[in-house]
C-alpha cells in the first residue's frame, strides 16, 4: 500500500467523509491540519495549485476533494 | 435486498428521518455526499437550537451523526446521481453503487447559489470558494473578498477575520441585508473588514490563482486585488436530479403535502430546505424529517 496523506482543516465537512471513509476502509494514513502546519499547506497548494481541501495524497499522486470512486481507484480496494 | 426506505441528504432531515425510520424498525439506509449539509458552512454558533444555548454547526452535527451510527442505521457517504421509479420500487444510483427501495425521503437540502459572473468557474479551488469554514484557514495574510452583504456574509468575513489580513464584503444593493446586531459587531470589533455597497460585480481574474475581482460602482469600473473570493449570496434548494421525477415549485423547491411530506409520486416523500416550506431552519428540518418517517411507515403498511 503506498503512503496516504490526508491534508485537511478542522471544520470541513468533506475532510471528514474523507477521514471516515479511510478509517472505515482500514486504510493507515498520516492527517495533517494544514491551519497548524504551514509548511505542509504550502506543499499542498505548490503540488495541487489550488487553495481547497480535502486533498489526498496518495503515494505522491494528489487527490483534491471527495471523490470517491477515483480514490476508490486508486487505493485499488473494494467499495 | 430491497430496502423499506431510502433516505436521500445526511443533514438533520435526513438524519432525524434516520433515526426515527430505524425506530420504526424499518429497513433503511441514508445515503448522502457528505454529513452536514449547510451546518457545517456555519461559521458562526447555532443559538436557536433547543437544548444546546449555543453550539458549533460542527459540534451539533457531530451529536446528530453519533445518534444515528449508535442506532445502527446504515450509512453511505457518497452522491446520488440518479433516482428512478420502476414499476413500485425506487432505483438509487450512486457513484460506486445502486440501491433498491420501497419508499424514498428527499432530504438532499441546499446548495449555494452561484454568482454567475466570468472567472467564477475557472478559479473554483483556486481563490474562489463558496466553503468559508473549509478554506478559509488557507488564506493567511491574505486579501479576500466575501460576495454578499446578508447574515451568511458577515458571518464569513467574521470568520475569515482571523485569517485574513484584509475582508472586503462586496454588496449588490444599496445597503447590506445583514442583521443590525451583526452589522453592529462588525463594525466595532472588526477593524479588517471593510463593506462596498453598490457593487455590480463582472470577473474574477487571475493567474494560476485569483488575483483580483473587477466590479462596476456607478460609472467607475474598479480592479480590486483579492486573494479570495468567498461566494456567500444565498442557496438554491439541491433539487435538480429530482427534476421530472416529482413536482417542483417555480423555485425549484420540492412540493410537499406540509402534513405528510408526500411529493406528487407515490412513494416518495421530502423533507427540510429542498421542500417548498417557507421556514428554512434546522429545527424545522428536523421536524420535517421525522413527519416524513413516520408518514414511510404509514404508507408501506397501508401497501
Amino acid at each position: 500500500m503506498p503512503k496516504v496523506r490526508l491534508f485537511s482543516t478542522p471544520i470541513c465537512p468533506y475532510c471528514m467523509t474523507l477521514k471516515r471513509f479511510l478509517t472505515e476502509k482500514g486504510i493507515e494514513f498520516e492527517a495533517i491540519d494544514v491551519t497548524q502546519d504551514i509548511k505542509a499547506q504550502d506543499e499542498m497548494i505548490e503540488k495541487t495549485k489550488q487553495s481547497t481541501v480535502p486533498v489526498l495524497d496518495i503515494g505522491g499522486e494528489f487527490i483534491v476533494g471527495f471523490d470517491r470512486e477515483l480514490i476508490i481507484k486508486k487505493l485499488n480496494i473494494k467499495d | 435486498m430491497i430496502y423499506d426506505l431510502i433516505i436521500i441528504g445526511l443533514g438533520p432531515a435526513g438524519i432525524t428521518a434516520g433515526i426515527y425510520a430505524k425506530r420504526q424498525n424499518l429497513d433503511c439506509l441514508v445515503v448522502g455526499k457528505s454529513f452536514g449539509g449547510q451546518m457545517m458552512n456555519k461559521s458562526v454558533d447555532i443559538e436557536n437550537y433547543p437544548g444546546f444555548e449555543k453550539i458549533s454547526g460542527f459540534d451539533l452535527m457531530e451529536k446528530m451523526r453519533e445518534q444515528l451510527v449508535q442506532k445502527g442505521v446504515q450509512i453511505i457517504e457518497d452522491e446520488v446521481l440518479e433516482v428512478k421509479k420502476k414499476d413500485n420500487f425506487f432505483k438509487v444510483t450512486l457513484s460506486s453503487k445502486e440501491f433498491h427501495s420501497k419508499s424514498i425521503i428527499i432530504a438532499t437540502g441546499s446548495s449555494y447559489r452561484c454568482l454567475g459572473v466570468e472567472g467564477e468557474n475557472n478559479y473554483l479551488g483556486r481563490g474562489v470558494s463558496y466553503c468559508t469554514t473549509c478554506d478559509g484557514p488557507l488564506f493567511r495574510n491574505k486579501v479576500v473578498a466575501v460576495i454578499g452583504g446578508g447574515e451568511a456574509g458577515f458571518e464569513a468575513a467574521r470568520f475569515l477575520s482571523s485569517y485574513a489580513s484584509k475582508v472586503y464584503i462586496l454588496e449588490k444593493g444599496i445597503e447590506v441585508l445583514a442583521s443590525k446586531s451583526n452589522q453592529e459587531i462588525v463594525s466595532s470589533l472588526y477593524p479588517k473588514i471593510e463593506v462596498i455597497l453598490e457593487v455590480e460585480m463582472k470577473k474574477i481574474e487571475g493567474e494560476e490563482m485569483v488575483k483580483k475581482i473587477v466590479f462596476k460602482k456607478g460609472e467607475d469600473e474598479i480592479i480590486l486585488p483579492v486573494d479570495g473570493v468567498f461566494i456567500q449570496i444565498g442557496y438554491v434548494p439541491a433539487s435538480s436530479i429530482f427534476n421530472g421525477l416529482v413536482d417542483l415549485s417555480n423555485r425549484n423547491e420540492i412540493l410537499i403535502n406540509k402534513e405528510t411530506c408526500e411529493t406528487s409520486t407515490q412513494g416518495i416523500f421530502a423533507a427540510g430546505d429542498v421542500s417548498d416550506g417557507k421556514v428554512k431552519q434546522i429545527v424545522v428540518a428536523c421536524g420535517e424529517g421525522a413527519k416524513a418517517a413516520m408518514s414511510v411507515y404509514k404508507y408501506l403498511n397501508k401497501k
